[in-house]
C-alpha cells in the first residue's frame, strides 16, 4: 500500500508542474491585457507603466518562474484589473464555493443513490421507468436551462432569497446556497443514479449475492450490506471528481444566481484578461482535481484489494 | 473540468444558434424595407423630456445595481460604473452638468493668458472633505500628483498630458507636477506645455479631483481605494464590498453646490448587467434600470404610459471605422457609395426595434452646440446615387471588402445586415469576421488592414474636440505609413487644412468662434472626405422609479444624476 501512495504522489506532482506550464503559456494567447480600454486604445506609454508595473516586461520563462517562486511562497500576485492580491480574491470566493459544493454533493449522493438502489432492486417496476425517464430528461437539460429557470420562478419564495436582490437584504448563506446547489445537483444525481443502477444490477446477478441469500439472510441485509458496499465503486470515482469539478468553480451556476464563487470570479477574469486570477484559480482546480482523484484512487485500493496489488 | 467544457460548449452553441436564427430573421428583415426607405422619417424613438427640477426634500433611499467596476477611486475610476461613485463622492475644479455643459465646481471661476498655456483657477474656500480637513490648491496638487506617479500605474493618468511635469512623473522622474503652483491655497495655478483654450473643461473629469492630505499613494494606502475620503455631496457608509454592493450617505457638509437630497444609496453589484437590473427593477429591488437590447420594445410599452421610461441621446456614436489609405476605400466617392448603399432606417427599426437614431454626423446631438444635424451628406439611403458613385470609384460587382466587428457585445445581427445590404446593394463581396475585442484592435492597427471596422467612441470631455481630434487627427495616428498605430485614428486619415483648423480651435478663447472652426473641421472630415461612416448615435434607455422619486434624470455619464433625485 505504501509503495503505491508514493508511485501515486509522484504522478500527481508531475502533472501540476505540467499543467501549470500549459496553462502559463495558454494565458499569452488570450491577447494582450494592456491594449485597450473599453473602445479605446490605451497609450503606449501607459501601456508600458502597466507592463512594468505587473511584470510583464520581463520574458516569458523568467516570468513562469517568478511566478513558481511566488506560488511556494503563497503569494498569488496582484489583479491587473482592481489591483487586490489574488489571494484575498480567492479568500472570499473559496469558501463560497466549497460550501456550494459541499451542498451540491450532499443533495446529489442522496437523490442518486436512493434513485440508483430502488431503480435496480425493482428493476422495471413503475419506479425504474421513472428514474429512467427523470434521468434522461436532467442529463439532457443544459444547466443554464435548469438555472434560469429556477432563478425566473422560485427564487424570491418560501426559503430562497430573490435574485437579483439589494445587497442590504442579507440572506443567510444556507438559503443562499440552496438555489445554485440545486441546479448544480440535477445533472449529478442522474449520473448517479445510472451509474448505481446499472453497477449495481450487475453485482446483484454475482454469485456470492446468491450464495448470501441461499444463507437465509434478509434482503436488507443482502443488498444494504453485500451489494452496496461493491456496487458503490463507480460512484465513488465520479463523486471524487465531481467534487474536484465543483470546487474548480460552476462558472455558470454561480453567475446566474449572483453567487460569489470561484467560478463567478474565473467568469470575470476571463472577460478582462485577468492573468494572475486565472492562473490562481486554474492552479487551484488542478490541484484539488489531482488531488482528489489521487485520493480516490487510494480509495478504491483500499476498498479492492486487487487494484493495489496489480 | 471536463463537465464545465461540455456546459460551456452547450451553452455556447445554444447561443450562437439564437444568434443565427435570429441573424437570418433581422437580416431579411432589415433589407426587406430597403426599397422604399429613402424617403421614409427618419426611424427611432423620440427623447424623453429631461423633468424640470422641483424642491425635493430630505430621505429616502434609491437603489440601483451595476456590475463590479475597476476602481471608484478617482486615480483609476473609468467606466460608467466606477465614475457613477466617483462622481458623486468627489467634487472637482467644473463639473459637467447632464446636458454636457460646463460649471463651477470646487472653482469660483478660472481664467487664462493669451495663449492659453496658463490656467488660473480661483477656489471656494471653506469647501470641506468628508473627514473634515478643507478643500484647497494644495489637495488639488495632491490629487493629481497621485495620479500622475508612474508607481500609481493609472490607466486615466493621460488625461493630464498637457500639463507640464507630467511626462517626467510618468517617465519616474520627478516626484511633483512642476507645473501646478498651490502656494496660494485659493488658486492653483496651472502650466501647459501647448495651448489649450478649452482645458478647464477637462478639470471636470474625476480624475482631476482633490485629496485630503490621508490618501498616500494608492500602493501605500489601500484602505483610501477601497473607502475613498472625498469631497463630493455623497459619502462613503462603509468599504466597498466587492462584488456584492456599495452603500452611499449624503455627505450633509458639502457647500459647492446645493447639497443632496437622498438620505443614502444603495448600489448592488450583480454580474449580469443590464439583464439583472431589468430583472431587479421588476421585482421592485431597484428604483433604476438599463435593460437588454431584445426587451426594450416590450419594456417601453410597460414602462412608458407609467412615466417610468427615459430616452436619451448621449455621448456617443456608433460608426464604421474605414480605412482611407488602403484600397478600396480609398477615396471619398467609394466611402459615399458605402455609406449610401446602407439603409439606417431598415436596420434600426429591423434589427434595433427602434431603439436607435439614424446619425448625420460625427458630434452627436448631446452637444446642441456644436451639432450640426446635416454635415453627412452622404449618410442617407440613395441606392441610385451610391451606385453611381460606386462605378466612378472603381467599386465593382465582386469587388472584396474586409468587414470585422467583436463578437459578445451584440453587434451580430446589425453587421450581418450591413454586410447583406452591401452585398445586395453594391454586389460587393463583403468578408465579413467576428472577433474577440482585442483581435480586431490589433487589426485595425496594423498597417496594410483595409475596409470597414466596428467602432464606437464617447468623449471623456464635454467638447466636439475630443471627438474629433482623437478619430482623426493625423498626431492621433502616432505611427509611421508602415507601423501599427498607437493612437485612436485606427483610419489613418490625415488632412492638413481639418488638422489646421483643429490646432486653430485650440488656440481660440472664444467659446462661438472655437465651435464654429470645430464645425468647419467636421465639414471637411465628414462632411468632404466622409472620414468614418457614422451609423447611429448612441441613444440610451432607462428605467427609473417615477413613484416614488422626482427630478429622476440622467447624468453626462448615463447615471442617475444622484444629486438632485430626491423623495416624493
Amino acid at each position: 500500500m505504501g509503495k503505491f501512495v508514493i508511485r501515486r504522489l509522484a504522478q500527481a506532482v508531475m502533472v501540476v508542474i505540467a499543467a501549470t506550464i500549459l496553462l502559463f503559456i495558454g494565458l499569452f494567447v488570450l491577447g494582450d491585457p494592456f491594449a485597450s480600454s473599453g473602445d479605446k486604445v490605451v497609450p503606449p506609454a501607459t501601456q508600458e507603466i502597466l507592463r512594468a508595473k505587473f511584470g510583464m516586461d520581463q520574458s516569458v520563462p523568467m516570468q513562469y518562474l517568478t511566478y513558481l517562486g511566488n506560488l511556494f511562497t503563497g503569494d498569488l500576485g496582484v489583479d491587473f484589473d482592481q489591483r487586490r492580491p489574488v489571494a484575498d480574491m480567492l479568500g472570499q470566493a473559496v469558501p463560497a464555493t466549497a460550501r456550494l459544493a459541499l451542498v451540491a454533493i450532499i443533495l446529489d449522493v442522496i437523490i442518486g443513490l436512493v434513485a440508483g438502489i430502488i431503480a435496480a432492486v425493482w428493476r422495471y417496476s413503475f419506479w425504474d421507468v421513472l428514474v429512467t425517464v427523470l434521468t434522461t430528461l436532467a442529463i439532457g437539460v443544459p444547466t443554464f436551462v435548469i438555472g434560469i429557470w429556477l432563478r425566473q420562478t422560485v427564487s424570491g419564495f418560501w426559503i430562497f432569497p430573490q435574485v437579483p436582490r439589494t445587497f442590504t437584504e442579507v440572506a443567510p448563506w444556507y438559503t443562499e446556497v440552496l438555489l445554485p446547489a440545486i441546479t448544480l445537483a440535477v445533472i449529478d444525481a442522474a449520473f448517479i443514479a445510472r451509474l448505481m443502477r446499472g453497477s449495481m444490477l450487475e453485482v446483484l446477478r454475482a454469485d456470492y449475492i446468491r450464495t448470501a441469500r441461499a444463507k437465509g439472510l434478509g434482503e436488507r441485509t443482502v443488498i444494504m450490506k453485500h451489494a452496496f458496499r461493491n456496487s458503490v465503486i463507480p460512484v465513488v470515482t465520479y463523486v471524487g471528481i465531481s467534487i474536484g469539478v465543483l470546487l474548480g468553480g460552476a462558472i455558470i451556476t454561480e453567475t446566474i444566481f449572483q453567487y460569489n464563487g470561484v467560478g463567478y470570479l474565473l467568469y470575470k477574469s476571463i472577460l478582462q484578461n485577468n492573468n494572475p486570477v486565472i492562473m490562481a484559480i486554474t492552479t487551484f482546480a488542478v490541484l484539488v482535481y489531482v488531488g482528489l482523484s489521487m485520493i480516490v484512487d487510494i480509495l478504491y485500493a483500499y476498498l479492492d484489494p486487487r487494484i493495489r496489488l496489480s | 473540468m471536463r463537465k464545465q467544457a461540455w456546459l460551456r460548449a452547450a451553452a455556447g452553441l445554444t447561443a450562437a444558434a439564437l444568434v443565427l436564427t435570429a441573424c437570418s430573421q433581422k437580416s431579411n428583415e432589415g433589407t426587406s424595407g430597403s426599397n422604399t426607405g429613402a424617403n421614409e422619417p427618419s426611424a427611432g424613438w423620440p427623447q424623453t423630456d429631461v423633468p424640470e427640477l422641483k424642491p425635493g426634500k430630505k430621505g429616502g433611499t434609491f437603489k440601483l445595481a451595476i456590475v463590479e467596476p475597476t476602481a471608484i477611486d478617482v486615480y483609476n475610476a473609468q467606466e460608467s460604473e466606477g465614475i457613477l461613485v466617483a462622481s458623486h463622492l468627489f467634487t472637482g475644479l467644473t463639473i459637467t452638468t447632464y446636458d454636457g455643459k460646463v460649471e463651477p465646481g470646487v472653482a469660483d471661476k478660472w481664467e487664462t493668458n493669451d495663449d492659453c498655456t496658463e490656467w488660473t483657477f480661483d477656489l471656494k474656500t471653506g469647501t470641506k472633505f468628508h473627514n473634515g480637513e478643507e478643500v484647497n490648491a494644495e489637495s488639488f496638487k495632491r490629487g493629481w500628483e497621485r495620479v500622475a506617479a508612474k508607481d500609481s500605474a493609472s490607466e486615466v493618468a493621460y488625461h493630464m498630458a498637457g500639463v507640464e511635469g507630467f511626462d517626467e512623473m510618468q517617465a519616474g522622474t520627478a516626484t511633483t507636477l512642476s507645473g501646478v503652483d498651490a502656494t496660494d491655497p485659493a488658486k492653483l495655478k496651472v502650466k501647459l506645455t501647448e495651448p489649450d483654450c478649452e482645458w478647464y473643461v477637462r478639470t471636470s473629469h474625476t480624475v482631476f479631483s482633490p485629496v485630503p492630505s490621508t490618501a498616500g499613494t494608492p500602493t501605500s494606502n489601500p484602505a483610501f481605494v477601497e473607502q475613498p475620503i472625498g469631497n463630493g455631496p455623497f459619502m462613503m457608509d462603509g468599504p466597498w464590498q466587492h462584488n456584492v454592493g456599495i452603500k452611499l450617505k449624503r455627505f450633509d457638509g458639502y457647500t459647492i453646490q446645493d447639497p443632496a437630497y437622498l438620505d443614502s444609496v444603495e448600489i448592488s453589484i450583480t454580474p449580469n448587467g443590464a439583464a439583472d437590473e431589468y430583472a431587479g427593477y421588476q421585482n421592485g429591488q431597484f428604483d433604476w434600470a438599463r435593460m437588454p437590447v431584445p426587451v426594450l420594445s416590450q419594456a417601453r410599452a410597460e414602462y412608458e404610459p407609467k412615466g417610468q421610461w427615459i430616452t436619451r441621446n448621449t455621448n456617443g456614436m456608433n460608426y464604421l471605422l474605414v480605412m482611407v489609405t488602403e484600397k478600396p476605400l480609398d477615396s471619398a466617392k467609394a466611402r459615399k457609395a458605402i455609406s449610401m448603399a446602407i439603409d439606417r432606417n431598415a436596420i434600426i427599426n429591423g434589427v434595433f426595434k427602434g431603439s436607435q437614431t439614424p446619425s448625420t454626423s460625427l458630434v452627436p446631438p448631446a452637444f446642441p452646440d456644436a451639432y450640426q444635424p446635416d454635415v453627412c451628406t452622404a449618410c442617407e439611403y440613395n441606392l441610385d446615387e451610391a451606385k453611381k458613385l460606386a462605378k466612378e470609384a472603381g467599386l465593382t460587382e465582386g469587388t472584396k471588402l474586409n468587414f470585422q466587428f467583436n463578437t459578445g457585445g451584440g453587434h451580430e445581427e446589425w453587421t450581418a445586415a450591413v454586410a447583406d445590404q452591401l452585398k445586395k446593394n453594391l454586389g460587393l463581396e463583403v468578408d465579413i469576421k467576428g472577433l474577440q475585442f482585442t483581435d480586431l484592435l490589433n487589426n485595425e492597427q496594423q498597417p496594410g488592414a483595409s475596409g470597414i471596422f466596428r467602432a464606437a467612441w464617447g468623449a471623456d470631455y464635454a467638447t466636439p474636440g475630443n471627438f474629433l481630434e482623437p478619430l482623426l487627427s493625423t498626431g492621433a495616428i502616432g505611427a509611421k505609413a508602415d507601423e501599427p498605430v498607437t493612437g485612436d485614428n485606427r483610419g489613418r486619415y490625415s488632412n492638413k487644412k481639418f488638422d489646421d483648423l483643429l490646432a486653430d480651435a485650440k488656440k481660440e478663447k472664444d467659446d462661438a468662434k472655437r465651435i464654429d472652426l470645430y464645425q468647419q473641421a467636421e465639414k471637411i472630415a465628414i462632411g468632404d472626405d466622409l472620414a468614418l461612416i457614422p451609423l447611429w448615435n448612441r441613444t440610451q434607455h432607462r428605467l427609473a422609479n417615477a413613484d416614488k422619486f422626482i427630478n429622476l434624470r440622467m447624468d453626462f455619464h448615463e447615471d442617475p444624476d444622484l444629486r438632485v433625485i430626491s423623495i416624493k
